[in-house]
């Protein structure tokens, strides 16, 4: 485990986030996740949408859903964490505890998923299910639903595959374990028809968080996403969120609490460093979360804020690790 | 230019023989390792296939976790995110998924694969099927699997809805199986929409084929049976007002090829000799949708079989073939383990292109689903041995016509 010492960084790409050049879109977004890369960031958040208005227009310029450009980066680059945001609304727990684990060896142990626990009517009208969830309904459903993806990325022993050809062994049934969920929103008998991670499982990051999913998250995830506060706030809730992952029986270690800043362009580079650091120091969070407007206003961020974060001591030099895992510092990761 | 048989490569785990990641030479790897599968895009995209196809089941292939386990085909690629990753390390070649009506929702699939149609500059192509596995069914829900008709009946209003989202038609959808208010909110596909493929061939699924698919893939072995589903598929379509080109139908092909027809047949009997009795079984009963298979004896014919619920028309080829050749259950159990009911040409790069183009010319077939027995090797022996022999013939493509699926196939861009 790292000793907290350093800041964990990830840039968020939203829907939204375009620049008018007319350049095509996939060769823009693998420059910039190619930058972050050289800047040694944690990873790398990818938005995913569904409509965003009601007239039914197109307002999303990129042109891709989050899990298949996560597939697409991950053979562009080498070191960076790539978290592709799914709903628990839009895919069966099954199929998406399948993608993931699927994603997680296209990228050599560097795929995470984010799972929001905010309500999108707009897509539940999309798939099927026009009248909606009650809000307990959604939260317990999606705690089912975490626990099953997480029990279904447990399902095959890191040591399952033999690989014999001459003894005719391909993989150890003893080392294939069956899920065999049965619960209120969902029956699930597993297992996945994926190999183990090489980082373990895919990394969960929980975000649109409301008070009572505080336990949910310091019981399931492995990163938290906050919306940004005062630093006294903040440091409030993120005490509260390591006393219950320690309640929940797990290391406070395990559970990083990122909180999210949202850049504008005017931002000079040394009052952001300034602004990270006061908030880091001040033991309010594990790191940060950077959304933009504009990817060119990240060019500024990799190339003077990242660089004066690591003069003060506050940002790794390079990677050490190969996983996100170990990026993280969590469990699980291989090297740290 | 006469017209030009077209070509898909079917990728599956360490190759499409039961036994084939036993092959010395087969990359036992495969299910995780990424690199192999862009070895094997690049391969194909070399020899100007017109696409490389992905299967897919939500579950394990074998419910009995003793077979399981001494097959390779327990664990692989989720196909949708490995295409995904294959689309920007290739260029031209298309890149077909199947992905199954009973377990996903049409908007949520319709966007996943226009995506996949993004990365790729307008190569996806979606293989529609209904899940007919208890296996699979076990992991979406407590009441088992649904009816042969019902399953088809939701796979029509899936892909209605489907084709609509990619038409760039305003949704509002209400229906038996779905609801959908809002349209796609990605841009339109770079090919009009994604390439629509079906390999059902029970009479409902003929019909369904007849209505939406671009492309069928199908199982025969005989000249006659092939002619038979193609004649009777295309005669389907004018009742949808479409043209018999409209459909491009594309038989699955297991073919062992070598400098000589020796090689070749050792090449396979190599192959044969790995299979162990108890997996030949047991994959022959998953075809015919019984479990008690193993109670008969090995070396006696085929019991009489119950009416399936599963695939009707994959157990009644295996019927009429035991039938036909007086096959015992070992021998059967063999010969589907080999290419799993689809056509096996055993000889040299000559004989193979003789029986290729004997289809193809016969209006039996407008291309072929390759499906080679091991992977690196039987792809690496098609492309460079069958292929240069069907463009010397003028039967296949020296290079690609255009940029998109649909250009290759020579299908029409969609309204």
């Amino acid at each position: 485990m790292d000793n907290g010492a350093t800041m964990h960084l990830a840039v968020s790409l939203l829907p939204g986030t375009s620049d008018l050049t007319g350049e095509p879109e996939f060769p823009r977004l693998v420059r910039f996740v190619q930058q972050a890369e050289a800047a040694a960031l944690d990873m790398v958040l990818l938005a995913d949408s569904a409509p965003a208005s009601d007239s039914g227009t197109v307002n999303n310029p990129m042109p891709f859903e989050a899990t298949t450009l996560l597939a697409a980066l991950a053979t562009v680059t080498s070191r960076i964490g790539l978290v592709a945001a799914a709903s628990t609304v839009t895919h069966q727990p099954y199929n998406l505890a399948r993608r993931f684990a699927s994603l997680d060896i296209i990228s050599h142990g560097r795929a995470g998923w984010n799972a929001t626990m905010a309500r999108s009517p707009r897509e539940a009208t999309n798939f099927s299910r026009p009248e909606g969830f009650s809000d307990t309904d959604f939260r317990r459903r999606s705690e089912e639903y975490i626990g099953i993806v997480q029990g279904l990325w447990q399902g095959w022993d890191a040591d399952a595959l033999l690989f014999d050809k001459s003894g005719g062994r391909f993989h150890d049934p003893e080392k294939m374990h069956l899920l065999d969920h049965k619960g209120e929103f969902f029956f699930v008998r597993g297992p996945l028809n994926v190999a183990r991670s090489p980082q373990d499982t895919p990394v969960l990051v929980l975000s649109g968080l409301s008070e009572p999913d505080l336990d949910i998250a310091a019981r399931t995830a492995d990163v938290i996403l906050l919306e940004s506060g005062s630093v006294e706030s903040a440091k409030v809730r993120y005490d509260d969120l390591k006393r219950r992952a320690t309640a929940a029986g797990r290391d406070p270690d395990a559970v990083k609490v990122l909180t999210n800043i949202s850049l504008a362009p005017d931002d000079s580079s040394a009052t952001l460093a300034d602004r990270l650091e006061t908030q880091f120091r001040a033991k309010s969070c594990d790191g940060f979360s950077i959304h933009l407007s504009q990817l060119s206003v990240f060019d500024d961020f990799f190339k003077r804020v990242a660089p004066e974060l690591r003069r003060r001591g506050l940002f790794r030099e390079t990677y050490r690790g190969t996983t996100l895992r170990s990026h993280l510092g969590l469990a699980g990761g291989g090297e740290q | 230019m006469t017209a030009q048989m077209k070509l898909g490569v079917f990728l599956w785990a360490t190759g499409h023989h039961i036994a084939a990641w036993r092959h010395p030479k087969s990359h036992v790897t495969a299910g995780i390792d990424i690199d192999h599968y862009i070895q094997l895009a690049r391969t194909a995209e070399a020899a100007k296939f017109d696409m490389i196809f992905c299967e897919d089941a939500a579950g394990l292939r074998e419910a009995n976790i003793g077979i399981g386990s001494q097959t390779s085909r327990s664990i692989g690629f989720e196909p949708i995110s490995l295409l995904s990753a294959l689309a920007v390390q290739t260029s031209r070649i298309g890149l077909v998924s199947t992905a199954s009506t009973s377990y996903n929702e049409p908007y949520g699939l319709a966007r996943t694969f226009l995506s996949l149609d993004h990365l790729s500059g307008g190569r996806a192509g979606w293989n529609l099927v209904t899940s007919a596995s208890p296996i699979e069914a076990a992991n979406f829900g407590a009441t088992g699997l649904k009816p042969h008709a019902d399953r088809y009946e939701r796979a029509r209003e899936f892909a209605e809805v489907v084709t609509s989202l990619w038409h760039g038609k305003a949704s509002g959808h209400a229906g038996q199986s779905f609801s959908v208010r809002d349209p796609l909110d990605l841009p339109r596909s770079p090919q009009g929409a994604p390439v629509m493929v079906q390999a059902g061939a029970s009479d409902v699924g003929r019909d369904l084929a007849a209505r939406t698919a671009d492309v069928v893939f199908t199982a025969a072995q005989t000249f006659e049976e092939a002619k038979a589903f193609h004649d009777d598929l295309k005669a389907r379509m004018a009742a949808y007002g479409r043209e018999p080109d409209d459909i491009k139908i594309m038989p699955g092909v297991s073919p062992v090829v070598a400098e000589t027809e020796a090689e070749a047949r050792e090449k396979h009997e190599e192959l044969q000799e790995l299979i162990p009795d108890d997996v030949g079984v047991a994959l022959l009963s998953s075809y015919l949708s019984i479990s008690d298979l193993w109670r008969y004896p090995i070396d006696g014919p085929l019991p009489e079989l119950p009416e399936s619920e599963g695939m009707k028309s994959r157990q009644a080829l295996v019927v009429e073939q035991s039938r036909r050749d007086g096959l015992s259950i070992r021998q059967l159990a063999r010969h589907f383990a080999g290419a799993r009911g689809h056509w096996r040409i055993v000889g040299t790069a000559a004989q193979v292109a003789d029986e290729l183009q004997a289809r193809f010319e016969g209006g039996a077939a407008d291309g072929f689903n390759v499906m080679p027995s091991y992977f690196p090797g039987e792809l690496d022996a098609f492309a460079t041995l069958v292929v240069p022999e069907l463009q010397r013939r003028g039967l296949f493509r020296r290079d690609y016509e255009g940029l998109t699926l649909r250009e290759h196939l020579g299908l029409k861009r969609p309204a």
